[in-house]
């Protein structure tokens, strides 16, 4: 367990660079998104207003009040989410292969560690968790300091004001990153680290055995995919809906749970007795 | 005792091992020759288990590797195992963090005796500086066994008498050694036994000390016995 930890922290502090770059660049860039779009809404107001004299009632009513999801909606606020979810799916693959690349090939080191090999799956698996909680936890934070920009750049008549989980609940687009319900938060991501650790097993074949190994991660991943969705697959197309919803749903942790627990034992295997370097 | 017992292993259809077998005793260095290809890194590899081989087994004091093994025995291969941004003291602190064998006494004494800053990053180190570096991170570790790779390969003559240096010091006494290297005339006095390889398997096993009592013979002279008939 200590060994994990400390794994756990050598992992993340490896990535620390690119994660404060990603949070930096959605920061910036979400901000940037706040001020252009306050202003643009602004400046049409001003236009409205000002040179083609439409009262301001008028205005109100054909254009509407500016809301915080004028601004979720542009590019400046999803583009940031867009790069930091395609750096973490880098990242899912580079955490690996960068312990093979280079002069320097760290891999001897961890795997002639003094614990069990398992514990490097374990850690590389939290380290993308944690980015991604990471991720996902301070966009939270950095919403409503965009909400308060907007407010002193907009004035109250022209603004429609609206909450941090209101804004969520709206966007579909975010209710994936940030889930309506406890059970919707578990299942989108259990979902994600079911596929990390399959995708992991697939790169632990490939390191195993080379171009035979992409072969047999394709299949093991496809096979995954087949037993997670078995049951599905039985509801609709043989047992006539069968189930009722709440089984179904249950049968499907049950499944996720074995093709987890697949991906650890197969990994675990791969990294002790197939592994080369 | 590490004990090498008829292992085979192939890269593709190609059988690299063929059932080579081999001891390595505690106090002893013993060293792997043969040509380039020959399958010395993978006999080393294989006895740490980083790579998987199809036949035969390896045993360290009569069990088979396992995480406890990695106290116990060490692989010093021809590349530095750190990453490069880290310092040298970076890295010591990595090792002390995870290894309860870390000798920190002694990995002072490696940084005064290769002459090595501490604040020097891994990645702005010369050849011979990253070699000695690799072999300061293994030797500072208090196992019973250590594996090297050409630990000589590629560096300069001052660098290659310091690390040959090593080898009569107290830093090596007592330990179990495997060496592969082309670099034989460094350490040639030392060894007290030689595998040759050939073709992917031992094609003779001697003790260089009775080579040279009984029959007179440096290891260069049973090598060109061996690789010339």
């Amino acid at each position: 367990m200590k060994n994990y930890l400390k794994l756990v922290n050598f992992e993340f502090n490896r990535i620390a660079k690119l994660f404060t770059v990603l949070l930096g660049i959605t920061f910036v860039a979400q901000m940037i998104g706040v001020i252009v779009q306050s202003r643009n809404y602004l400046n049409m107001a001003n236009e409205k207003i000002y040179k083609e004299m439409l009262p301001q009632a008028q205005f109100l009513e054909n254009f509407g009040q500016m809301s915080f999801l004028q601004i979720t909606r542009s590019i400046w606020f999803f583009g940031p989410i867009a790069l930091c979810i395609a750096g973490v799916a880098f990242y899912i693959f580079f955490i690996w292969y960068r312990d093979w690349i280079g002069k320097n090939t760290f891999i001897y080191r961890l795997l002639m560690l003094p614990t069990s090999r398992l514990n490097i799956f374990y850690a590389k698996i939290t380290t993308i968790l944690i980015m991604t909680f990471g991720f996902v936890a301070i966009q939270l934070i950095i919403i409503p300091i965009e909400m308060l920009v907007m407010k002193a750049m907009v004035p109250n008549e022209f603004r429609l004001d609206m909450g941090v989980m209101e804004v969520l609940t709206i966007m579909p687009e975010l209710t994936l990153i940030y889930p309506r319900s406890i059970m919707q938060f578990f299942f989108n991501y259990g979902l994600g680290l079911l596929a990390v650790s399959v995708l992991f097993t697939g790169i632990l074949f490939e390191r195993s055995f080379k171009w035979k190994g992409i072969l047999a991660g394709l299949l093991y991943s496809a096979i995954a995919v087949v037993v997670l969705i078995l049951p599905l697959l039985l509801h609709e197309f043989v047992l006539n809906s069968y189930f009722y919803p709440i089984e179904l749903f249950v049968l499907e942790i049950v499944m996720g749970l074995i093709v987890f627990a697949a991906s650890i034992w197969v990994s675990g295997f791969l990294l002790k007795k197939k592994v080369t370097v | 005792m590490i004990e090498v017992k008829d292992i085979e292993k192939k890269f593709g259809r190609k059988k690299i091992l063929k059932g080579v077998s081999f001891t390595a005793n505690k106090g002893e260095i013993t060293c792997l020759i043969g040509i380039n290809g020959v399958g010395k890194t993978t006999i080393l590899k294989a006895i740490m288990a980083l790579t998987p081989f199809h036949k035969g087994q390896i045993l360290i004091d009569g069990k088979p590797i396992d995480k406890h093994s990695f106290e116990k025995i060490t692989f010093i291969p021809d590349s530095l195992t750190m990453l490069p941004h880290m310092t040298i003291a970076e890295a010591m602190e990595f090792m002390k963090d995870f290894y309860t064998c870390w000798n920190q006494k002694r990995a002072n004494e490696l940084l005064g005796f290769f002459r090595l800053d501490p604040s020097n990053r891994i990645s702005s180190l010369s050849k011979g500086n990253t070699a000695k570096v690799n072999l300061l991170l293994g030797l500072a570790l208090d196992v019973d066994y250590v594996l090297m790779d050409e630990p000589f390969s590629g560096i300069d003559l001052f660098s290659r008498e310091e690390i040959a240096n090593v080898f009569t010091s107290h830093l090596i006494e007592n330990r179990g050694v495997i060496i592969t290297t082309h670099e034989i005339g460094d350490i040639e006095h030392l060894l007290d036994k030689v595998v040759l390889l050939d073709d992917g398997m031992v094609t003779k096993e001697f003790s260089a000390e009775e080579a040279r009592e009984n029959e007179g013979k440096s290891v260069i002279d049973v090598m060109r016995e061996v690789y010339q008939k």
